[in-house]
């Protein structure tokens, strides 16, 4: 025990005390304001492009529409220039189509919408251009459309024109409240997604950055030949516990330390997330509401979120958490470790370490689908697989409640993998360390591990 | 109390086929300095390693300083220079040596005090400049060596094992190092270490082991190994240029077995059956003017020839050094 700790402070305090390390753990908070803040700085986030209405309107209905759609996409886009309208005959409209295609080409617009008589019976309407692609280009236009399709077919209805402009103009938010096993919870759901997504985030950097730290160290002293002394004065098993160990620490004082600034940050300069209207602190919900009410995206919901405080986490689930990137970073870093074992140079450690980097990204590349969709089976299957879950569950378990059953089950398979991992690195480990010459084979390795003892 | 600070027992040790010590057996006295010699890939690392704790035997038993060699916590009363030497490169020398004296079980306290003492001693700390408080990158490969050799010390270790300590060794540090061979034997510490520098064991050495192809050749004291082969060797030195005159005798494979010859002074092995009066008639005869004839112990470089073979030098042995 007592060289367990020796091997742990030297890990500890080596890393804490570098100059780099300590710029990092300052830094971190400013660089995620700086990330957050820029979609407001450029203030589009939400509207998308301002040139949304610089685009052909070829009006084959032959009721006028094209020139009030155009009157509606210049009363929201006062900015742009265009759009152009050309009326024309329903037989013609392919021939106006292929013209606008040219003018897009030539830069002269930036897409065509194409409306007939399938677009005044409220059915469809066609939009071809350049941003084709832009989800919130698109969407804006097809609201204009629309609106304009209603407030026709409501005059037609015989509605006042004053009340249909009144009604086409009804702005509805939606405020949503997670419900969890208490009951209704506190804190805006968009704030839930964030800190969800956080976490994950934040538990795959660390193992990422830590991992791989672990793993240089263990080959800083196989190659520095450093490693020949300690281990005549410690066994490899606890050689290896320490520094797992005293690295993982660094990692969650680096954590600790940009919640507590990350925290003061949002506190103190709240004008930063352009959502300084409210006076910090008193989390209400009626706080909570309006916050998400001027909320324009989510730089304000982060905001919100330290206004309003944390969404509630129940104790059970901060541990689930915990042990969630407690064994998830000891089966990581144990592997690294082993890769660490294995080479000899730089040069070839990143190449060794590559299996492992595919088992970590893999379970990031998932972290968007789980987030779109919290309850959908792949979300299930990849937060309940060892690999995967120590990243995945604490993703799915802020943003909807997890059966305790299916949580201890990814506990357990990651604690098993975790044995598995330290079992299998502890072998290479041992007898890598003092190994030297060229990378293993997979049989060589096969044999250090069977015959390591 | 067992007398010996190390008693190997036929051990064995085999890698993927090949034998890296076959059957040795080893006995060490308390207090004594001892050389284990051998060429390169005689097992003298994988020996060490195995005293060490770092790898296991295939069979056999290890006791050090009377207590099995496995024995939670005896690696304390070890000091270990390995032949592969490095430190931290970018952690303070001071904490280097710290984190290994406290490996070793020191307190930090009294780490610290017996640092500052090595320091001074070894010339790390002078008012001009305190090495302790650089990083280990900053010192000279000459500086490191030193450091290491306190970290190996600081514990003030019983037994102590050196692993081909002179190998790249500049000669000042290379005395400072058989200085404070000799200060730990006076102080009754043992200390074993591996070379194939045959001079160096020979003046430091209380008693050697020679290792070649894992198995051992000779061992015991140098003084009785070396009376053990005497009677056998033959120091001639003659006058003036007489190579020419006393080839055809020295080349009389029945009276010689081999030559060592250093231009003006020959090492002579007796054949089997040669004679030494004879030899002195025949050299008398071609009309030399002999300097010096006497029948002498050799060095244990013949002997090491001698046992080992050239087989043994061709393996990487360097011989004198």
């Amino acid at each position: 025990m007592g060289k367990l700790l020796v091997v742990f402070k030297r890990e500890y305090l080596e890393r804490v005390r570098s100059k780099w390390y300590i710029i990092g753990t300052l830094l971190g908070p400013a660089f995620l304001l700086l990330i957050l803040a820029i979609p407001r700085l450029f203030g589009d986030e939400a509207q998308g492009s301002r040139d949304v209405a610089r685009i052909d309107v070829i009006d084959a209905s032959g009721t006028g529409l094209g020139n009030r759609v155009a009157d509606a996409l210049r009363a929201k886009y006062p900015l742009s220039r265009g759009p152009y309208v050309r009326t024309v005959d329903a037989a013609k409209a392919s021939v106006e189509a292929d013209r606008s295609v040219l003018r897009v080409q030539r830069e002269e617009v930036l897409g065509a919408l194409l409306l007939d008589s399938a677009t005044v019976a409220g059915d469809s309407v066609r939009y071809v251009g350049r941003n084709a692609g832009s989800h919130m280009d698109v969407d804006a236009i097809r609201n204009v459309v629309r609106n304009v399709v209603l407030a026709d077919q409501m005059a037609r209805a015989g509605i006042d024109a004053k009340q249909v402009d009144a009604f086409s103009h009804i702005r509805l938010d939606i405020h949503t409240q997670k419900i969890g096993d208490k009951g209704v919870e506190k804190g805006n759901p968009l704030a839930v997604m964030l800190l969800g997504y956080g976490v994950a985030l934040l538990l795959y950097m660390m193992i990422v950055v830590y991992g791989q730290a672990i793993m240089r160290s263990v080959l800083e002293e196989k190659s520095t030949r450093v490693a020949e002394v300690v281990v005549s004065s410690v066994d490899t098993d606890t050689l290896l516990a320490g520094k797992i160990l005293g690295v993982g620490l660094v990692a969650v004082t680096q954590v600790l330390a940009w919640v507590v600034l990350g925290a003061a940050a949002l506190m103190y300069f709240p004008q930063i997330m352009g959502n300084g209207n409210h006076p910090a602190g008193v989390p209400d919900s009626s706080a909570a509401a309006n916050a998400i009410a001027g909320a324009q995206g989510g730089a304000s919901a982060a905001a919100t979120l330290v206004k309003t405080g944390l969404p509630s986490v129940p104790l059970g689930a901060t541990i689930a958490l915990l042990l969630c990137f407690v064994l998830g970073f000891i089966f990581y870093a144990s592997l690294f470790a082993a890769v660490g074992a294995m080479v000899n140079s730089q040069e070839d450690v990143q190449q060794a370490a590559t299996p492992v980097m595919l088992l970590l990204v893999s379970s990031a590349l998932f972290m968007p689908p789980v987030l779109a969709n919290p309850t959908s089976n792949l979300a299930k299957t990849m937060s309940m697989l060892p690999t995967s879950a120590p990243i995945i569950m604490p993703l799915r378990m802020t943003l909807v409640p997890v059966p305790w059953i299916e949580v201890v089950g990814a506990l357990a398979g990651v604690s098993s993998a975790c044995a598995a991992a330290i079992w299998l690195s502890g072998r290479i480990y041992r007898v890598g360390l003092l190994m030297y010459g060229k990378k293993p084979t997979i049989r060589e390795l096969a044999k250090w591990v069977r015959e390591a003892r | 109390m067992s007398d010996l600070a190390i008693d190997i027992r036929n051990v064995v040790k085999r890698y993927d086929g090949h034998v890296a010590v076959s059957d040795l057996s080893l006995a060490v006295p308390r207090g004594s300095v001892y050389g284990l010699l051998g060429p390169n890939g005689a097992g003298k690392t994988t020996t060490i390693r195995m005293l060490l704790n770092i790898i296991v035997p295939d069979s056999g038993t290890i006791t050090l300083l009377g207590t099995p060699h496995r024995t939670r916590g005896l690696t304390d009363r070890i000091g270990y220079l390995p032949e592969e030497r490095g430190l931290y490169k970018k952690m303070q020398v001071r904490r280097v040596l710290r984190f290994l004296a406290e490996l070793k079980g020191v307190p930090g306290r009294e780490a610290d005090r017996r640092i500052d003492e090595w320091l001074e001693r070894l010339e790390l700390k002078t008012p001009e400049r305190d090495w302790g408080l650089a990083k280990v990158d900053e010192l000279s490969r000459g500086m490191q060596q030193k450091a290491q050799f306190i970290g190996t010390l600081l514990h003030d270790p019983d037994l102590v094992i050196l692993d081909e300590p002179f190998s790249g060794l500049d000669p000042i540090n290379a005395q400072a190092l058989k200085d404070s061979i000799v200060e730990l034997k006076a102080r009754g510490k043992t200390i074993i270490f591996s070379t194939h520098l045959m001079d160096n064991a020979e003046r430091l050495c209380d008693s050697v082991c020679i290792i070649a192809h894992g198995q051992k050749v000779l061992d015991g004291g140098v003084a009785e190994v070396r009376k053990a082969h005497s009677g056998r060797m033959v120091a001639l030195a003659v006058e003036g240029d007489a190579r020419a005159r006393i080839a055809p005798v020295l080349g009389d494979k029945s009276l010689v077995a081999r030559v060592d010859d250093n231009n003006r002074y020959y090492e002579l092995e007796l054949a089997p059956g040669g004679d030494a009066q004879l030899l002195l008639r025949r050299v008398i005869d071609t009309g030399v003017s002999i300097t010096r004839f006497e029948l002498v112990l050799p060095s244990l470089h013949q002997i090491f020839l001698e046992r080992v073979g050239a087989r043994g030098v061709e393996e990487g042995m360097s011989g004198h050094g």
